[in-house]
């Protein structure tokens, strides 16, 4: 829709003008969205690092209150057992995703040139 | 849905601390000193809690905390033992002896309600595990 036309609406109600004016503008941002992406701001090597680093320190949390229980110290049984389940559900978490990342690499890597 | 396991133990913390004092209510229920020696009948401990950010999302789930434990403000029970040796000495109450004002028949209701609340937190949390493992269906 041109401006020409928005501006021969002039006779209709300012809010329903406000309401054309909206529409076209997120029918622009549409078209934005539909170009080709651009780069991401971060790789997906640093991605996968960082949650492997997260996982890891879940780990070593759990290791810690493990033997902050083990040890007398003052830890409730339900917060070290809740650290353990934790560090269980993200590393298996971690896990499935390397998996599918070894499925694709393999595919890749049975293209024939 | 870590953040979620996170809440739900603060909510097992958070009653197993009013079970503590639901038992030191218990435990005291014929305590006539305090820690410091004074003839001073138990008065029975209300655990209060607030809610707190520090375990929460940043859309609004909060965790819960143990702000405070109060003390009761109700009147001991006062029993006629002239011989015992912390009977009052003087005034209206001479002859009696001050006893803690513990309700018992209260503080097994509680006690009830905390083992309650407790088994809820950990549904919820068995809840939270069941939907981590199902979300690994997705990939696997």
């Amino acid at each position: 829709m041109n401006p020409l036309s928005l501006s021969s609406l002039g006779s209709l109600p300012p809010g329903m003008l406000q309401q054309l004016n909206q529409l076209t503008r997120q029918g622009l941002t549409t078209q934005e969205f539909m170009q080709p992406t651009k780069s991401p701001e971060t790789d997906f090597k640093s991605l996968i690092m960082e949650s492997i680093n997260q996982v890891n320190d879940m780990q070593q949390n759990a290791d810690v209150a493990i033997e902050t229980l083990m040890t007398g110290g003052d830890i409730n049984p339900a917060e070290v057992l809740t650290a353990i389940q934790k560090a269980d559900m993200s590393f298996r978490m971690m896990q499935q995703i390397r998996n599918k990342l070894m499925d694709a690499y393999r595919e890749i890597k049975e293209i024939r040139i | 849905m870590l953040t979620a396991m996170d809440i739900s133990t603060s909510g097992l913390i958070a009653q197993r601390t009013r079970l503590d004092t639901i038992a030191s209510n218990i435990a005291n229920m014929s305590t006539l000193r305090d820690e410091n020696g004074e003839a001073q009948p138990y008065q029975s401990r209300h655990v209060i809690f607030q809610t707190t950010e520090d375990i929460g999302t940043s859309y609004g789930a909060v965790g819960v905390k143990v702000a405070s434990v109060e003390l009761d403000e109700n009147e001991p029970i006062y029993r006629w033992q002239p011989n015992h040796p912390l009977a009052i000495k003087a005034g209206e109450k001479k002859g009696y002896v001050a006893y803690p004002n513990i309700n018992l028949n209260q503080e097994f209701v509680d006690a009830l309600n905390a083992t309650r609340s407790y088994e809820a937190n950990i549904g919820a949390i068995e809840i939270s595990k069941d939907m981590g493992n199902q979300t690994l269906r997705i990939i696997a």
